[in-house]
């Protein structure tokens, strides 16, 4: 029991997501600071404000933090699907394993 | 960016890629932005020489000027959403060797007589100044990110803050002392900036930044309202 929920707050914790999450993550991190960078010397050039301008940089980075960070469900979408474990029935190995384009089925 | 950790380390990188260039385009601003700083007044109201002991610390007794004087100049065009602070400078600067006063080069002496930093609305939490003193300031700029209006100095019979001496202790009877004028804009970010002696691209030269020539007195003579008030 204990050492389920350990499992748990570990798996929290480290927080892995899919390899199509990862790439999400990776678009998202980038395409949000650059727009919030942007943005913030924008508004704060037309509004002459220099405290605007840092406000606007640290809150949207704060946000790209809390949308980036936590593995949030829609990162493990396409989770990655294992072959069973043993290899018990060999029908479940597929029969044309590909190896640099060449067949070795 | 398999783990959290990854994810925070590389958001975190990029952050700072952003952020750096944000504050290189902040600071590029400065030069389109037009700066045509004027000085309509700078007059001397009166000049003193005295023997004495200018500051508590001096060892001996030397000759020290008190130089009052008028200020009236428009900085505003210097404060703009990156400036910081201004900080402003009055010095008397007179030529000494022979070959100075014939090119006329008046930089050989140089004493500050008085300063003064002016804080941008932006920074006025960095001022140095009493309770209420602060709470004036701030009031005086309550919801405005600058405030241009605080470049326009207007500054009558001005005592100086400091007496000027020499290192020869001899400083009575010297002739061609002019009062200049020198600013020196500090951004958030970017480069600090002084008066500059010529114009660069938008950037106007200070304007009218020299008083009238004059002379400093005989000890203990006093002369007021005297641009040229020699004792000769």
């Amino acid at each position: 029991m204990a050492e389920q929920l350990l499992e748990q707050v570990r798996d929290l914790a480290e927080g892995q997501i899919d390899f199509e999450g990862q790439k999400l993550a990776e678009t998202i991190a980038n395409v949000a600071l650059s727009l919030v960078g942007a943005i913030a010397f924008i508004v704060g050039y037309i509004l002459q404000d220099i405290k605007l301008a840092l406000l606007i940089t640290l809150g949207g980075t704060a946000l790209t933090f809390v949308v980036v960070i936590p593995p949030w469900p829609f990162y493990n979408r396409n989770p990655v699907k294992w072959l069973p474990v043993g290899g018990g029935a060999a029908a479940a190995i597929p029969q044309n394993i590909v190896i640099n384009e060449k067949s070795l089925g | 960016m398999y783990s959290s950790l990854v994810r925070l380390q590389n958001t975190f990188g990029f952050f700072t890629t952003v952020i750096f260039v944000v504050a290189a385009l902040i600071a590029s601003t400065d030069f389109i932005t037009p700066r045509a700083p004027v000085v309509s007044t700078l007059k001397t109201n009166s000049v003193q020489v005295v023997r004495g002991r200018p500051h508590y610390y001096s060892s001996k007794k030397e000759e020290y000027a008190v130089i009052k004087f008028s200020l009236e100049a428009d900085l505003s065009s210097l404060f703009t959403w990156n400036t910081k602070q201004v900080f402003v400078y009055v010095t008397a600067e007179w030529p000494h060797t022979p070959s100075a006063i014939a090119a006329g080069n008046v930089t050989e002496n140089q004493a500050v007589i008085w300063d003064q930093i002016i804080t941008a609305p932006s920074s006025d939490h960095l001022a140095n100044l009493g309770p209420a003193a602060m709470k004036k300031l701030r009031k005086s700029a309550a919801g405005k990110s600058i405030d241009p209006s605080r470049g326009k100095l207007i500054i009558k019979n001005q005592k100086p803050k400091y007496q000027i001496t020499h290192p020869s202790s001899k400083i009575a009877e010297t002739d061609n002392v002019v009062l200049k004028l020198h600013y020196n804009v500090q951004p958030w970010v970017g480069l600090l900036t002084w008066n500059q002696e010529t114009d660069f691209f938008k950037w106007k030269k200070l304007k009218n930044g020299l008083s009238k020539k004059f002379a400093l007195p005989a000890i203990k003579t006093k002369k007021t309202e005297g641009q040229k008030g020699s004792s000769k």
